[in-house]
């Protein structure tokens, strides 16, 4: 048989250091089509990438060395295909067929590894950046980038504000304990729909208080309290932490209690409501309708800010939203003339909300799922709660990506 | 599906992708067209797969069930 486990493997933070550094790479993923469909792998840079599920892959083979189908079926149908000097990444769900299939390649002499662990893998996988620095306030900007998510840890003389933590908390722990942090407030900037929010757990493992607007503690389809604990956020608040402020701003639209954050005056954690190229759908409570004009006028509210404030949203939706450094920021004032949703903002209430309407994606089944989970209305195992966060988050408008 | 007459099993319990699949595959070659058969499989990862093959090939799928973490397909060659 195989010897797949003695091959080396693509490790999820060489995919990102590839995909980041524009690496001459080529993707073969052999998940079905629905899942690829779902959310491939992207880079800032188009990727050259084929999908064929590997169940049409084996129908071609009769032999049990599963990697030698792999690679006669390579030989006929991808030689004129693959590059011969691009690092070929094979990518399955978990890892498993994909190593068989790297292997198969290997013996017609490519440069070709798997992706270890898989999309899977990949969906849960973190990377962090100094995305800000101002006096003694530093900004790093936690990526989970299969997924588009974005989230903060803000630091300023030995302390910590946690701002919107996903569900797998190693890569705030982490960064915590190395600079030995003492964790100030951990904050959600609403409830979210598209992730499960780590928020109370970090809360709970750090001696802090998870913070909500108690708007958001309502599951907004079951009409249901939350029952987990939480302090209310309200509008105007200002929570300090090391010589550095935050101030609450109560931006209703996206959801009922969504909140941004201007921290020092200068950085506006903008959660759910500005995003690089887009804005965010007001849809995922049920009520796009009554809740588009309440969008508009917290969103007129932000773009009164000064220009030069930062923005450091919640979500991108196409990594080549990225700046050079590869983090996702940028100033109001350049948001204003170039994304397409803030333009909109200025032509008034009823253009913008006949814009939005006509504008909303799809609506996702499982985010109804994901909210009563963020709600701890219901508690997924792992398996769950991975199958929940599958793929891209669709919290923006679509118009700017051209979907 | 008590009334399904089941011609061969697939034991697919605690295997990983791609064994599901190719198991099937190998097993579904045994059989006649209209014959049924059964696969028992943990991982759920591969249903969906096994879902899409099953249309690839023509075959219908005529009824799945769960009972404590194992899902049992049942599949009518083409």
């Amino acid at each position: 048989m195989t010897n797949a486990e003695q091959i080396r493997e693509f490790t999820t933070q060489e995919l990102k250091h590839a995909l980041d550094t524009a690496q001459d790479l080529y993707i073969i993923d052999l998940r079905n089509r629905d899942e690829f469909a779902n959310g491939q792998i992207e880079g800032r840079q188009p990727i050259p990438t084929i999908n064929v599920p590997y169940f049409e892959v084996l129908e071609t083979g009769e032999t049990d060395d599963i990697a030698q189908i792999f690679a006669d079926y390579a030989a006929k149908e991808w030689q004129s295909i693959l590059p011969a000097s691009a690092q070929i990444l094979v990518v399955c769900a978990k890892g498993g067929t994909s190593a068989l299939a790297a292997e198969g390649l290997q013996r017609l002499g490519y440069n070709a590894l798997s992706l270890a662990g898989g999309t899977q893998a990949w969906g849960n996988f973190y990377d962090r950046k100094v995305v800000a620095q101002q006096g003694d306030l530093t900004i790093y900007q936690v990526m989970r980038p299969a997924r588009g998510d974005l989230s903060y840890v803000l630091v300023s003389g030995g302390e910590a504000v946690v701002v919107d933590p996903n569900r797998h908390l190693e890569p705030y722990t982490d960064l915590l304990t190395a600079q030995k942090l003492r964790v100030a407030a951990v904050l959600d900037t609403h409830g979210h729909a598209d992730h499960i929010s780590g928020g109370r757990a970090l809360a709970d493992l750090t001696g802090s208080e998870y913070h909500l607007h108690p708007y958001d503690a309502i599951h907004p389809l079951d009409v249901l309290p939350a029952t987990i604990a939480y302090e209310p956020l309200r509008e105007g608040q200002t929570i300090r932490f090391g010589t550095s402020r935050l101030d609450v701003l109560h931006i209703p639209g996206h959801t009922l209690g969504n909140l941004a954050f201007l921290v020092d005056g200068t950085y506006l954690l903008s959660g759910d409501s500005i995003f690089i190229q887009s804005i965010a759908r007001p849809d995922l409570g049920g009520r796009g309708d009554t809740w588009a004009p309440l969008h508009y006028r917290s969103l007129s509210r932000l773009v009164a800010l000064p220009d030069q404030v930062v923005v450091l949203p919640g979500h991108f939706s196409v990594p080549a939203e990225a700046n050079a450094e590869g983090t996702y920021a940028a100033e109001l004032g350049r948001l204003k003339a170039e994304n397409e949703g803030l333009q909109v903002v200025a032509k008034g209430e009823q253009a913008f909300v006949e814009y939005i309407l006509a504008s909303l994606p799809t609506f996702p089944p499982q985010y109804v799922e994901i909210k009563r989970v963020n709600a701890g209305l219901v508690t997924p195992d792992e398996e769950k709660a991975s199958e929940l966060e599958l793929g891209r988050n669709i919290c923006a408008l679509s118009q700017a990506y051209g979907h | 599906m008590g009334d399904v007459s089941v011609k061969v099993t697939v034991n697919a319990v605690g295997l990983s992708c791609p064994l599901p699949v190719v198991r099937t595959k190998k097993a579904m070659d045994t059989i006649q067209s209209g014959e049924v058969l059964e696969l028992l499989a943990t991982d759920k990862g591969s249903l969906a797969d096994v879902k899409a093959w099953t249309k690839n090939g023509g075959h219908e799928l005529i009824g799945s069930e769960e009972a404590d973490g194992v899902f049992k397909f049942y599949i009518k060659k083409a």
